[in-house]
């Protein structure tokens, strides 16, 4: 009897041990989801193309989409770029009835976002640059960087996205020039 | 001894077991930490910013969205009617009440993934606000459904669950102060094909 129950006691222990590790391993394991995902969209996106290169979202441009995108009444593309080697300018042509922007860190997380109503005459024209090339670019302002808006990230590696509405179908070869005309250059400065 | 590696082994087996399920079944789970629920519908106002919890980080690294950003606009999703039932493809519902202040928004059926539901029309299974027909004060009647019906239709088709996204662009809402005096539109079964 006494024998049973030291068993008993034993196998109780175990599992308790099991659960308070399981514990720990759900902890761990949590955080080490985004270091080790090679699901996330920065993985995505340089499976398929090249840094500073715009590359649709949607399924509109033939084939799956890359990163499983958004609206079904929405367009967006989304070109990666790499501050350590300079800022990267973006620019889109044309007139949408709306457009956004979100400008994100290496593990995909928003850091800033703006639309057509923060643009000066709802021209789509941004840059984004660490606090130490803002402070290099203030010094002497290029005259053709006067109008775009400027995106101070603290960051190296990022993904810039464009999404625009289609409102109907009328829009679709429209909002899909813009997309396909904008670019995502190195800016030499 | 044997006894002592056996016991070891089932702690092992406990901890690794246990602690991998529990973080997929956590992320797997539709709901989760940082929501706001308003009526049956709910929102991540936080998701995919460094704000976020570990929860929705790592539902954002496996999943690999690029989540909408505060000056984009905020989603909600449904998964159940008014009466708490879940949504399905083979009833049609009725999506009534005032919505809130946005430039515009879109609604959209989603399957489990929430990609937009296939129609296999060229319709999409997706309304936004510019084409709506609006009551006398301002409220909104969207019937759900396979069938056409007067007013505003939303296409949907097949069978198995489904899902609702409403996404409000431009909106005031998407700053947290916003969302505590919010009401959303009710979402009520009117039916089911048998």
């Amino acid at each position: 009897m006494r024998n049973v129950l030291a068993t008993l006691r034993r196998l109780f222990h175990a599992v308790l041990l099991g659960l308070v590790g399981a514990g720990i391993v759900h902890i761990v394991v949590l955080l080490l989801v985004p270091e080790f995902s090679e699901r996330d969209a920065w993985s995505r996106l340089s499976m398929a193309s090249d840094l500073y290169r715009m590359n649709r979202l949607d399924a509109e441009a033939g084939g799956a989409p890359v990163v499983k995108s958004v609206d079904p009444l929405f367009y967006a593309t989304a070109c990666r770029f790499d501050l350590e080697e300079g800022m990267v300018r973006i620019k889109a042509p044309g007139n949408v009835p709306f457009w956004s922007v979100s400008v994100y860190d290496r593990n995909g997380h928003n850091i800033y976002s703006f639309n057509d109503h923060t643009a000066t005459g709802g021209k789509l024209d941004a840059v984004v640059l660490t606090p130490a090339q803002m402070i290099d670019v203030r010094k002497d302002l290029p005259e053709d960087l006067q109008g775009a808006i400027f995106v101070e990230a603290p960051i190296d590696e990022g993904i810039f996205v464009i999404r625009s509405f289609v409102p109907d179908d009328s829009w679709k070869p429209i909002v899909s020039r813009f997309l396909d005309q904008s670019s995502c250059e190195l800016q030499d400065f | 001894m044997l006894k002592n590696a056996f016991l070891m082994l089932l702690s092992l087996a406990i901890a690794i077991g246990g602690g991998g399920a529990s973080v997929w079944y956590a992320l797997k789970i539709q709901d989760g930490v940082g929501a706001i629920r308003i009526g049956q519908w709910t929102a991540f106002p936080d998701i995919g910013t460094p704000a976020a919890d570990p929860y929705s980080k790592a539902r954002v690294a496996r999943e690999g969205v690029l989540a909408l950003g505060r000056a984009e606009g905020l989603s909600f999703v449904a998964e159940n009617d008014a009466a708490g039932d879940q949504l399905k493809r083979e009833c049609s519902y009725r999506i009534e009440g005032g919505f809130p202040t946005a430039r515009f928004w879109t609604l959209y059926a989603a399957d489990q993934s929430l990609g937009v539901v296939e129609t296999g029309k060229p319709r999409l299974a997706a309304l936004q606000s510019y084409q709506l027909l609006r009551q006398a004060d301002n409220s909104v009647t969207i019937s759900v459904g396979h069938h056409p019906m007067p007013g505003n239709w939303l296409l949907t088709d097949g069978s198995g669950r489904m899902y609702f996204v409403l996404t409000f662009y431009d909106t005031p809402i998407a700053s947290s102060t916003g969302l505590s005096d919010v009401s959303l539109p009710r979402i009520v079964k009117a039916g089911c094909d048998a």
